[in-house]
């Protein structure tokens, strides 16, 4: 009875094939799963990482030109200035002169006279 | 002691050559269907009979080689990938029917349509067998398949389950007394009525 018993089950549970139809769901869901996980993958998360670093050193970079560029500018404008001023300067001092001389000139003919 | 798989010419027609594994492992994914087409037979069926579905038993068959696509590098060899799958797929079907306890479901008679070409030498005590397989509870269930369907002795059902010899011998041999019992009924009485009262009140209706 054991050993029927044992040749009936062996019989009753015979493996079933589910057929060529699951071998086509499962790689269609192995494509599926692959295209949805491309971001969360390692080598996704590496590219987004690597974007992410990029982003960082070039807004870096274009900060640090700003800056570079208005050091520049406030030079230049510091260098007009100087300019400006050492030109009002002489202008101003020839005034001086001018006016200087002037003045000498009408006190001496003053005190010819 | 595993029963020969599938007789075939080409890796098309699920034939995996050595190192089939390997290049799967390697991404290659004409050897990873050639896994598929090998082993669905051994991990559908294992599903099917655990959960007592054909849909569930599918949709877990997917997921159990989808699981094996993620961890195909760490397959050692065709043998460890057959114990893998075996193990997985009857840990998914546990987890399954604690999770889901009571469903109501098709029976395990769809199976029979799929298994009609096989030699058979008494349909009627068969479909009783399968039914009342289906009946026992969960971990006995698997003994019992992992046994009868799968070929494998206590040993290696052991390290499967990851239970002690002794206790796969006692739920063979308590699986077995039930379905000698309820077979001898059903005969006897020829009704088809089991007693339930030793089969898993929270299994899968089979009846239906």
């Amino acid at each position: 009875m054991s050993n029927h018993l044992d040749d009936q089950l062996r019989n009753a549970l015979r493996p079933v094939d589910p057929g060529e139809e699951f071998t086509q769901h499962v790689v269609q869901r192995l494509a599926h799963d692959k295209r949805r996980s491309r971001w969360s993958t390692p080598a996704g998360l590496q590219w987004l990482s690597a974007a992410l670093a990029a982003a960082v050193v070039l807004g870096f970079l274009t900060a640090h030109a700003w800056q570079v560029r208005r050091e520049q500018q406030g030079l230049e404008a510091r260098k007009q200035l100087l300019e400006a001023l050492r030109v009002t300067g002489e202008k101003l001092d020839l005034a001086y002169r001018v006016v200087n001389d002037e003045a000498h000139g009408t006190a001496g003919e003053n005190s010819g006279a | 002691m595993s029963r020969p798989d599938i007789d075939c010419v080409t890796e098309a027609e699920g034939c995996v050559s050595d190192d089939s594994l390997h290049r799967a492992a390697a991404g290659e994914s004409a050897a990873f269907t050639a896994l598929v087409r090998k082993h669905q037979r051994s991990v559908y069926s294992l599903a099917l009979r655990m959960l007592a579905d054909r849909h569930r038993a599918e949709d877990l068959a997917q997921d159990v080689f989808l699981q094996l696509h993620r961890s195909v590098a760490s397959i050692e060899s065709d043998a460890h990938l057959s114990f893998w799958l075996r193990k997985v797929t009857i840990n998914r079907a546990i987890d399954r029917l604690r999770r889901e306890p009571k469903y109501e479901e098709v029976s395990l008679d769809e199976s029979l349509l799929l298994v009609s070409a096989a030699p058979a030498e008494d349909p009627l005590l068969q479909r009783q067998l399968r039914e009342l397989v289906g009946r026992l509870p969960p971990a006995p269930r698997a003994v019992v398949l992992l046994r009868y369907q799968e070929d494998l002795d206590p040993t290696e059902i052991a390290r499967t389950l990851s239970m002690s010899i002794n206790t796969v011998k006692s739920h063979l041999k308590r699986s077995l007394a039930i379905l000698r019992e309820q077979v001898r009924d059903t005969t006897a009485v020829d009704s088809g009525g089991a007693n339930p009262s030793k089969l898993d009140p929270s299994s899968p209706n089979v009846d239906q």
